[in-house]
């Protein structure tokens, strides 16, 4: 379209100038207004004392510096750093492997492709606030639907959302259960890859563990890599379910403080809006950091 | 929390053979893969069978020392289900309310999201005019950067703009998604140029182009946009908890949160909110869900 030269081409490229700018020119304003600015003020905001109703005053580093090492101020940043950290450690996998044998299984049927693919969804759409009122319930160490599932079997339940070293993997249980992203991106990629390779590898003898091993999963290191890291990115900035579950005591011995609760409850709420964005500005760099260092960890090529 | 979307070029798959794998698994292999799926089915159910049966329990049937999956009489076993919590809940606990606010923002949202990133979109991917290019560069910056990391000054750009404590502030701050724009000019990319040609030669201009031509045959693209910004949106809790304070004003989700904070545990009428609150997701996705699956299963993209 772009090189039609015509009598009135000249017309025409200023009537597509002014068209393309009308276009965009709401986007664009949108974008400047809520992203662009924003992304500005965050890092400058970061080095000033602000509490939203008097005029931000200059800090420096202050912020930075008392965030990370005056355990005074900010008795609990480290902590909500070690949850987070084990948060993602532990449901990031879980919600991979259970997702992978979801789509596995999925692959390997005939018929019930698609109501499977629907109800193991189900949880993803699912609102936070619901999926944490329900696990709260579920969880409920007296009442609760799984520790009586786990009486019948003779095993005494412990209490998930009162024990502190319960929490995260509790937590993790339910990153579990809505690993419908995963199995949904997981069969995509399964799909992807060409019957030749199986058939091929079937003339050679290979039985179904090696072709999983040697075929299946290797092929699908590049969807593996993209579901971790956008389940890291994702679990680095869990809040909801935390926040719903815990409210503001963030659990027993603050075990649910998530790294976001905690720049939710102590420095939005608290006013400290100065602290509160250089904790945004810290875990932006964070979430880049660990992103760079996921791209350097996996191999270019893979083999295939 | 702006983003839809996680952000993520087409998921990378293996080589670009479209061949579908053939069914070769052996009868007995498939049959145990149903056992399996079968008992997933039930553990990824259960959880909502819970809630919709303690939804309809009285108070005194809540409690028992055995679970039960159906809302009966403690004592007798007797049929006993009722509406009365989800009533309480949408009166007292101030859910009528917060239901008719969310329909508010998913009502003027989305529709006036989607035509402000079909324009953007459109114009991305068919018009030529200069600095496009870095325009919609600046765009896809955007998606890379956590929702998180701004909200401190987006409550403040928001605040500015007299939009704080306002279901405006839910809306307004949400009415472009990068990710969207993105996504939809991947999908005008693939319109045949011919129709352009001929529609303008026709003496049509690009708004009339745009609004007769391309957006209509963008329906499938736009009811993914749709559909996924209507489950996130209505489902989101940190944004609107930082915009508003004022009860009235609450979204689904911060009125299921201030019912679930409550000192005094209540699983009934916090079950009866959480089925209220999810229960038109649910019947959204239970009619559309496979073509919602299929367009997430193309873009990768994660609500």
């Amino acid at each position: 379209m772009n090189g039609v030269h015509r009598p009135s081409s000249w017309h025409r490229r200023r009537r597509d100038a002014l068209a393309g700018f009308a276009f965009t020119a709401p986007a664009m304003l949108h974008t400047l207004v809520f992203m662009l600015v924003p992304a500005g003020a965050a890092l400058y905001f970061s080095f000033t004392e602000w509490d939203m109703i008097s005029p931000a005053r200059w800090a420096g580093l202050r912020n930075y510096r008392e965030i990370l090492f005056d355990s005074d101020l900010y008795p609990d940043f480290w902590k909500s750093v070690r949850v987070t950290a084990l948060y993602a450690l532990l449901s990031v996998p879980a919600s991979l492997v259970t997702g992978f044998v979801q789509a596995y299984l999925i692959d390997l049927v005939r018929r019930g492709q698609a109501f499977y693919r629907l109800v193991f969804y189900l949880p993803v759409i699912t609102a936070e606030a619901a999926v944490a009122a329900i696990w709260k319930w579920l969880y409920d160490p007296q009442f609760g639907l799984i520790n009586a599932g786990l009486d019948v079997l003779g095993v005494a339940g412990p209490d998930w959302l009162g024990t502190p070293g319960v929490v995260i993997p509790a937590l993790a249980l339910i990153a579990a259960w809505q690993s419908g992203t995963a199995m949904l991106i997981f069969l995509a990629g399964l799909k992807g890859i060409p019957r030749t390779y199986y058939e091929a590898s079937e003339v050679d003898g290979a039985n179904r563990w090696q072709q999983l091993g040697r075929i299946t999963l290797p092929l699908l290191r590049p969807t593996t890599f993209y579901l971790v890291v956008t389940g890291v990115i994702a679990a680095l900035q869990v809040f909801g379910i935390v926040y719903v579950l815990f409210g503001g005591n963030a659990g027993p011995e603050r075990s649910g403080l998530s790294y976001v609760l905690h720049l939710y409850l102590f420095g939005y709420r608290n006013g400290a809006m100065g602290a509160a964005s250089a904790m945004s500005v810290l875990l932006f760099v964070t979430i880049l950091l660990v992103t760079a260092a996921q791209f350097r960890l996996v191999p270019r090529q893979y083999e295939g | 929390m702006t983003g839809t979307l996680d952000a993520a070029p087409a998921v990378a798959t293996a080589p670009p053979a479209r061949i579908r794998r053939r069914h070769n698994a052996p009868i007995a292999l498939r049959l145990t893969a149903h056992v399996v799926l079968i008992g997933g089915v039930v553990v990824a159910l259960a959880p909502f069978v819970w809630m919709v049966a303690t939804s309809f329990k009285r108070p005194q049937d809540v409690f028992t020392p055995t679970p039960n999956l159906l809302p009966t009489d403690a004592r007798t076993g007797e049929w006993a289900g009722t509406f009365a919590n989800h009533l309480q809940v949408l009166d007292l606990g101030g859910f009528a309310t917060a239901t008719l606010n969310s329909v508010i923002v998913a009502v003027v949202l989305i529709p006036g999201k989607l035509l402000l990133d079909a324009l953007a979109a459109y114009a991305f991917a068919r018009i030529p005019f200069p600095g496009r290019d870095a325009l919609f560069l600046v765009v896809l910056a955007t998606i890379m950067v956590p929702g998180i990391a701004l909200l401190v000054p987006k409550v403040f750009v928001t605040q500015e703009l007299g939009l704080g404590d306002s279901l405006s502030g839910v809306i307004v701050p949400s009415l472009v998604s990068a990710f969207d724009i993105f996504l939809l000019r991947q999908f005008f990319l693939t319109l045949p140029s011919e129709l352009e040609e001929a529609a303008m030669i026709d003496g049509a201009g690009r708004l009339r182009i745009f609004w007769s031509l391309a957006l209509p045959l963008a329906r499938p693209a736009l009811a993914v946009v749709t559909i996924t910004s209507f489950i996130f949106h209505w489902n989101e809790l940190l944004w609107p908890l930082v915009i508003l304070s004022d009860q009235d004003e609450y979204t689904l989700p911060l009125a299921l949160q201030a019912l679930a904070a409550g000192r005094v545990a209540q699983p009934h009428l916090v079950m009866a909110g959480a089925v209220i609150a999810v229960l038109p997701v649910i019947g959204i996705f239970l009619v559309f869900g496979r073509r919602i699956l299929d367009g997430i299963q193309l873009t990768g993209m994660k609500s």
